[in-house]
């Protein structure tokens, strides 16, 4: 473990620098989000978490994908330095980590480079990501009922743990304990054991009573034709806004700018609540009412995402239920569900 | 295939030829060769894959490749003009360049087949990847049984490949029953939907059987089979749905937990009774 003073940050963020791109949570308008910063300055608290979800910074809301003119097609060039992100939330670095099995590799052939997604791996390879230890978890906050915490150390390469003064900060992937290394000696001595466990309890205090879902992968395999989905989706105004902030959320559409002289091909986040995303050229829509959205992201997360990858697709960040303007909370459609 | 680095570039191809399938001009076939030598030998495919056609400024598409394996050097697909893609693809001319990415997904399974009978159901231009698995087992022809084909269109102009349905129904190692909907003067082949026909025909329910058509008739004939005795095992189908990536990360494609662009489009029936979105 390394234990730096919070006023040296800024020469941590310097060190970074000199080998990183990195990234950090900052004011961006009105909203809280991550990204790229100069100096340690630009960085706010990222508890309560940020209204944008890491994902952006490696799936970009935008993204290019190749530029063409009539000189052929040109992929932009690799980023010249990795990235580097400081104050990444336990239930944010997770979310990586789930993002990752999806673009990272695939369920179906996981040794064919063709299904990879290399801009994805590209900026998530190579990257060190610093996790940091959520002190004071929001009344929206349910990661607990995922067998994760305030003080989940998943997904983090070097964890981080804010005290009133001091950051303190434990290797935990093999990259994260080279970097320590290199960066600082390793210090023991000095670290107060119980004043982190005082820090865990607390931050576990804030949360509401976990929930055990443990059923509902099974209940919803059997609940396909019910009419709670229509009592659930009622509310919902298929805006998208929580698939927009969801930081696992991965859906994305491709489309071309441009004329067919020159112009480049993007993808763009896209939502599976919106009738458009399924909507066919014969105008046949295999999920043209809204109930069927609603079912959809339901069961993508908590059900088919199992199946594939044998864990939830939702850390329980609460993003989804702080952005939905009809209160439509996810927590209580769990709940719902899971006593059908 | 590849672009193994990185999936989303389209390999060049060269427009040979177009063929004009029906009077209305609807339907076209485009032959395409390919522009580098290397991508030739990369792409290796089987019947029942497809590629997403790519007309820069315009987007993606994906059509399944009407080809065999067994006929090189060229890559067919027959697109029906439907919407902003396929309305610039029926622009193209010959000698023009556009792109491919692929092949993508899974296929028929062919090998599997080797050695049973075979029937092939299809309606309308949904032929594409029938013609391609048909050429490739007339290609392999001692490989297999009894090969039966039953193929219906709204009306004769609307059937695909028409000079080579005259070439097939000549032959005495396939048996070809076509169809069409209602009676029409000139027509001399049989008259119904394809589910009627089926029934009627009383196929060997010990054959493997493939259904590849609009959703509604293959929403029929699956339970003619079904009731005729085809084990759910061997039925396939194929099936569609919006597509971007064609590689299982968009999301777009899904049903159940599957992708239909890598777990599909190649289903069994055994397989598609457990996603309750697939019909
Ligand atoms: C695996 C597969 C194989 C196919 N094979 C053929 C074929 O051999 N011949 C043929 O004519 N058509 C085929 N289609 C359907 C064809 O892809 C659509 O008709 C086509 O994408 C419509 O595009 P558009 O831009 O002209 O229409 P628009 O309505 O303008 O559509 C815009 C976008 O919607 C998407 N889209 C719309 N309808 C469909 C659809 N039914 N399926 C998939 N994506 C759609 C495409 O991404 C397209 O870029 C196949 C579809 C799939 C999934
Ligand atoms: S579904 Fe809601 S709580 Fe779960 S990860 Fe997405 S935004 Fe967070
Ligand atoms: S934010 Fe709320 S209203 Fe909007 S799509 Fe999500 S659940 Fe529906
Ligand atoms: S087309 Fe993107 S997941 Fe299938």
């Amino acid at each position: 473990m390394v234990k730096i003073k919070k006023t040296e940050l800024s020469g941590l963020i310097n060190y970074l620098s000199e080998k990183y791109q990195v990234f950090a949570p900052v004011k961006d308008g009105k909203k809280t989000s991550f990204q790229k910063i100069k100096s340690a300055d630009e960085i706010i608290d990222s508890i309560p978490n940020t209204n944008l979800s890491p994902k952006s910074i490696f799936f970009p809301q935008a993204e290019v994908l190749f530029k063409y003119d009539e000189n052929g097609i040109k992929v932009p060039k690799k980023d010249e330095k990795p990235f580097a992100v400081w104050g990444m939330r336990n239930c944010d670095a997770k979310s990586v980590l789930m993002l990752n099995k999806v673009f990272g590799n695939a369920h179906q052939i996981p040794d064919n480079k063709m299904y990879n997604d290399p801009y994805w791996k590209q900026k998530y390879d190579s990257s060190l990501i610093f996790g940091l230890a959520c002190n004071a978890p929001l009344s929206t906050c349910f990661c607990n009922w995922f067998d994760g915490g305030p003080f989940d150390e998943k997904g983090s390469d070097v964890f981080v743990i804010e005290t009133d003064d001091h950051f303190i900060m434990n290797g935990i992937s093999e990259k994260g304990k080279k970097f320590l290394k290199e960066y600082k000696k390793d210090d023991k001595s000095d670290i107060d054991k119980e004043k982190i466990e005082s820090l865990k309890q607390k931050a576990e205090s804030y949360l509401s009573e976990k929930v055990d879902i443990s059923n509902i992968y099974d209940k919803l395999n059997k609940i396909w034709d019910e009419p709670i989905w229509e009592e659930i989706s009622s509310k919902c105004i298929n805006c998208g806004a929580c698939t927009f902030v969801c930081s696992t959320c991965h859906c994305f559409d491709v489309s071309d700018e441009g004329k067919s002289g020159k112009g480049q091909r993007i993808r763009l986040w896209d939502s599976c609540m919106f009738p458009i995303f399924t909507n066919e050229a014969s105008g046949h829509n295999p999920r043209g009412v809204s109930v069927q959205r609603v079912k959809q992201r339901v069961m993508h997360k908590y059900n088919y995402f199992m199946d594939n990858y044998n864990e939830h697709l939702c850390t329980g960040c609460g993003r989804c239920v702080l952005v939905c303007p009809v209160n439509l909370d996810i927590r209580e459609i769990l709940k719902k569900i899971i006593k059908v | 295939m590849c672009n193994c680095e990185n999936t989303y570039i389209p390999i060049p191809m060269k427009v040979e030829r177009i063929l004009n399938e029906n009077p209305d001009r609807s339907l076209r076939t485009y032959d395409l060769s390919f522009v580098n030598e290397e991508d030739k030998n990369n792409f290796k495919y089987l019947p029942g894959q497809f590629c997403e056609f790519s007309i820069l400024g315009k987007g993606e598409s994906p059509f399944g490749i009407a080809s065999s394996p067994t006929e090189k050097d060229i890559l067919k697909f027959t697109v029906n003009r439907t919407g902003s893609v396929t309305n610039d693809i029926h622009h193209l001319q010959v000698g023009d360049t556009v792109g491919i990415r692929g092949p993508m997904g899974n296929w028929y399974p062919v090998e599997k087949f080797k050695g049973g009978d075979v029937v092939i159901i299809g309606g309308g231009f949904a032929f594409t990847t029938l013609r391609s698995m048909l050429i490739y087992m007339l290609e392999n022809r001692a490989d297999y049984g009894k090969i039966t084909v039953i193929y219906g269109a709204r009306t004769p102009d609307l059937f695909i490949y028409k000079d080579e349905l005259k070439e097939w129904d000549k032959r005495d190692d396939l048996i070809l029953h076509l169809t069409i909907d209602r009676p029409m003067k000139g027509w001399g082949g049989l008259c119904g939907f394809v589910p009627t026909i089926t029934k009627e025909l009383a196929l060997d329910p010990t054959s493997w059987v493939v259904v590849c058509g609009p959703p509604i008739m293959i929403k029929f004939t699956l339970p003619v089979l079904i009731e005729s005795g085809f084990p759910d095992n061997k039925i396939y189908t194929s099936l569609e749905r919006r597509m971007k990536c064609g590689i299982g990360k968009c999301g777009r494609c899904g049903i159940g937990s599957k992708y239909i662009c890598v777990d599909g489009p190649v289903f069994s029936y055994e397989e598609l009774k457990k996603i309750p979105e697939a019909f």
